[in-house]
């Protein structure tokens, strides 16, 4: 592959953590990138989420090795001094407080280590030791190394002011113009026509109108939480916590995410001193609100494992909404008709964690090279809407 | 049986609620301090002496009172409005045990008055340093001004209006700091005429202030504090370009009032419950504004509930009169010399305390080509994300980034501050306690 081979100019719709990613490798590699946003920077799930940089909650196969990826590619760009002070290493203790729990986990830890992840098993005196903010009722504990936290909004900010890409702020994207060759030429906006020579879709839930699929991706509402400062109970936490529950809400496991509101429990210490919790899944609700009982029940459930959490006040709580792929996988690479049509799109509650490594594996692939990631298991091309042209 | 419920006990809450009243309909008032009154009618907690009041402010309070006198309405003091969450279920703790209660209401009548606004000068944060209406707030409710010198500064008719409660109170401030220069537009003043009462109590404010005779420094401004041994020490720049410095045991500072928008929801007359505002919450106008408001407000959640079309206008002419009044009052308080622009605030000047960002904060934020929203700021710099919910800061920190980028279009407050839920921080405890949608009475609209 030689440089004359790269695209003149590209241009992303979509600026979550996923695009702002593509642009600053795409920008690395000296590439002329616009993106364009129908808000801003990080307006939709990547400014509401949690920032788990996790394996702990991935299940064996395409979406663990996507994650271990992902997680050392944070610590490269750590290293590197990119996202100094903005990746924060740290375990995750999954915990178990039932029969079905503990049962859960054992699984999942098994899992785990067969894929190289580094889990230490915690029965109930260890785990009062090495987590003595935990309440009696955690039966046992699975420390999850090498994961780490990364706050969504301020990756982007850190990516897009590195690269020096241009933001569109407030502009949105129509419909992909195509032209005669069979290939896009550019994207219809509300303020006119942006054209480029290569074009990827990184609309998180703005995705699936603009490439006309029907069926395949649906908005996953979650509920989010934040605490004020509480340093010292803070401090006494080596790690972030996911209930044995989450594993089952999220899908982790055989079957896919419970129904309903679908609570999994995360407690998340900040480098703040404040606190994150969360959360809910919710396919009915794609409105970015709160409610009272949503929230009374996560904070319930964090106090019964964290009892010192009852003495921290709410500060305020949000909502973001998650992209979800039917098949519980990522829609990422070229599109199917068209050659210079690129989509990264549909991570769930996985985007924090990949948007860099798949951002990384789109520029490249924008770039005509094979990318290092193993992008196969997330093409487009596995479902059929996805043949027709955008 | 519709449930109204009025957040907030001052001229606005009282007049929606004694509106309602005399339409049949039940309401439950809300306030989160001890004693109704709002900002200027505060009552004195326990068995303070209330402060004195001019006859015409006496009697105005007390038809609103004589308004709610009635079982229609329902009174809670010491209750703190949370907000209203996605589901219209709306979120309340008590002052006195802490408990929160969750409620349904059909109609919410938002009334819970202005925000200050306070021009940040370097050491503006310092312990010592509060707003005037603060220092309003504990005069009212222990009937004793605060004790020792203290400064007044800022802009508007607020500053002589709570020195004269002041002087009444037994410690008149030690000096009175005023941007504009009111004594200096006769013609401006000669169109207060038209608002009889209004001219009345500014008068009288001014007389009291005049006749003390506390330096009451016009066309001046106060440019910096610094903390000296137990005191404080402002720098004042006076009309005639001189600087002084002023030692003071604490300064409350006042650059006007404006709407209060800070994480409230947004009004709606519409979905359950409706939700109007009223007062200076909706538009900052002073007393006479709010009563009228408080009764436009209260008759169009009585139209709204009985699905019958409300006649408004009538409100709206007192309204708009006020909107007159205060714009005439603006011209006579305009500040009469060039403020320090806020892009010269040295860098490690405050700008949000709750999360200590400063100025520099701010300025090293904008460095990027690009235009950040008030969001990026807001979540990048954590300007706005704080306990007071941006309160204090959004408008500084909205006001400097449309001075240091002029070619981008200013943020709004609401890019900043966003909605908020809960509007105020609340104990975890206290909200896994809460019982779950209670309804707030058994009162009975009585068509
Ligand atoms: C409550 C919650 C908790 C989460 N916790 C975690 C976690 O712990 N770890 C983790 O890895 N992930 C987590 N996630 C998931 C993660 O936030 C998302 O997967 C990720 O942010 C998706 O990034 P994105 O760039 O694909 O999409 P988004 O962030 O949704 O960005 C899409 C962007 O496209 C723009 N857009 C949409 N349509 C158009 C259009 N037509 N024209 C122009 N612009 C358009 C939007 O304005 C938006 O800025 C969580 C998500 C939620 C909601
Ligand atoms: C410092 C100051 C001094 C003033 N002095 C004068 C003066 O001397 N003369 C004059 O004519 N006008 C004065 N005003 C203006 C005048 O007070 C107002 O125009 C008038 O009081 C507005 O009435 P309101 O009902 O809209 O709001 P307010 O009188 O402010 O009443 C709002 C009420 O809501 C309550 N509240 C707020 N938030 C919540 C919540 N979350 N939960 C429960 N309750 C809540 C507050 O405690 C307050 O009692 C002053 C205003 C201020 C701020």
């Amino acid at each position: 592959m030689t440089r004359t081979e790269l695209p003149s100019s590209v241009l992303i719709a979509g600026c979550g953590i996923v695009g702002a990613a593509t642009a600053f490798f795409l920008a690395r590699r000296g590439v002329d990138v616009t993106i364009i946003d129908r808000e801003g920077p990080a307006a939709a799930a990547t400014g509401a989420a949690d920032g788990a940089v996790s394996v702990a909650s991935k299940r064996p196969g395409p979406m663990m090795v996507a994650a271990l990826s992902g997680v050392a590619l944070y610590r490269q760009l750590l290293a590197e001094g990119v996202l100094a002070d903005l990746f924060t290493p740290r375990s995750t203790f999954i915990i178990a407080a039932s029969d079905e729990e503990c049962t859960v986990l054992e699984a999942h830890g098994a899992a785990l280590s067969g894929e190289g992840v580094t889990v230490e098993t915690l029965g109930r005196t260890a785990l009062a030791q090495r987590f003595p903010a935990l309440s009696p009722s955690a039966r046992m504990g699975a420390e999850v190394k090498g994961d780490g936290h990364a706050i969504g909004y301020r990756i982007v900010n850190r990516l897009l002011s590195t690269s020096g890409v241009t933001v569109r702020r407030g502009v949105a994207a129509k419909h992909l113009i195509e032209a005669a060759n069979g290939r896009i030429a550019g994207i219809a906006t509300d303020k006119g026509e942006f054209r480029a020579d290569a074009v990827v879709i990184a609309a998180g839930n703005g995705a699936a109108s603009l490439l006309r699929l029907d069926g395949v991706m649906k908005p996953r509402k979650g509920q989010l939480l934040v605490t004020e400062r509480a340093p010292a109970l803070n401090a006494s936490m080596p790690g972030s916590i996911m209930s044995g529950r989450y594993l089952l809400s999220k899908g982790s496991q055989k079957g896919g995410p419970a129904s309903g509101r679908g609570y999994g429990l995360v407690v998340d210490p900040l480098v703040t001193g404040q606190f994150l919790i969360g959360g809910t899944r919710e396919d009915s609700d794609a409105r970015q609100t709160n409610d009272f009982d949503a929230v009374k029940h996560i904070l319930a459930d964090a106090v019964a494992l964290v009892p010192g959490l009852a003495d921290v006040r709410l500060l305020r709580a949000f909502a973001g909404v998650r992209t979800a792929v039917v098949d519980s996988l990522p829609l990422v690479g070229r599109w199917p008709v068209h050659d210079n049509l690129f989509v990264a799109a549909g991570f769930e509650g996985d985007g924090i964690c990949l948007g860099p490594v798949m951002g990384q594996a789109i520029a490249a692939l924008v770039c005509g090279e094979q990318p290092t990631l193993d992008l196969s298991p997330f093409t487009p091309s596995r479902f059929s809407a996805c043949e027709v042209a955008a | 049986m519709a449930e109204v419920i009025i957040i907030g006990g001052g001229p606005a809450g009282l007049s929606a609620a004694g509106t309602l009243a005399k339409a049949g309909i039940a309401s439950t008032l809300l306030e989160q301090r001890a004693t109704l009154g709002g900002a200027i009618h505060r009552q004195p907690v326990g068995s303070a002496k209330p402060v004195s009041v001019s006859t015409a402010a006496r009697h105005r309070f007390e038809r609103l009172m004589q308004g709610i006198a009635t079982p229609l309405v329902r009174l809670r003091v010491s209750t703190t409005f949370l907000g209203i969450d996605g589901d219209g279920c709306m979120l309340t703790e008590s002052r006195t045990d802490g408990t929160v209660a969750a409620l349904k209401a059909d109609a919410v009548i938002l009334a819970t008055g202005a925000v200050e606004k306070i021009r940040p000068v370097p050491g503006w944060d310092l312990p010592g340093v509060s707003t005037a209406g603060g220092l309003q707030v504990m005069l009212k409710e222990t009937s004793t001004p605060p004790k020792g010198r203290i400064l007044l500064a800022g802009n508007g008719p607020l500053l002589i209006a709570l020195a004269a409660q002041m002087i009444r109170a037994g410690n008149p401030p030690l000096m009175i700091v005023e941007a504009g220069n009111p004594l200096a537009h006769p013609v401006a003043a000669f169109g207060l005429l038209a608002h009889t009462t209004l001219l009345r109590e500014a008068t009288g404010y001014t007389l009291d202030v005049l006749r003390s005779g506390i330096p009451w420094k016009r066309g001046a401004c106060l440019t910096g504090i610094t903390a000296r041994d137990d005191a404080l020490e402002a720098t004042i720049l006076h009309a005639d370009g001189r600087t002084e410095i002023v030692a003071a045991d604490r300064i409350a500072l006042h650059d006007g009032i404006r709407e209060n928008d800070i994480g409230l929801p947004a009004a709606r007359n519409n979905g359950k419950p409706i939700i109007l505002k009223a007062g200076d919450c909706r538009q900052a106008l002073g007393v006479f504004a709010a009563v009228a408001d408080g009764e436009r407000a209260g008759s169009e959640a009585a139209s709204l509930l009985r699905g019958n079309k409300a006649a408004l206008t009538r409100f709206e002419r007192r309204i708009d009169r006020q909107v007159a009044a205060q714009r005439l009052l603006a011209h006579i308080f305009a500040p009469a010399l060039p403020l320090p622009p806020l892009s010269a605030l040295p860098d490690d000047c405050t700008l949000c305390r709750c999360e200590g960002r400063t100025v520099g904060d701010l300025k090293a934020l904008l460095t990027v080509k690009d235009g950040l929203s008030g969001r990026e700021v807001k979540h990048n710099g954590r300007f706005a994300m704080g306990s007071c919910q941006g309160r204090f800061c959004a408008a500084n920190t909205a006001a400097l980034m449309a001075a240091l980028r002029p070619d981008v279009p200013a943020p709004t407050l609401r890019d900043l501050t966003g909605q908020r839920w809960p509007v105020r921080p609340v104990s975890i405890a206290a909200l896994i306690g809460a019982a779950s949608n209670e309804t707030t009475n058994d009162h009975e609209v009585r068509s």
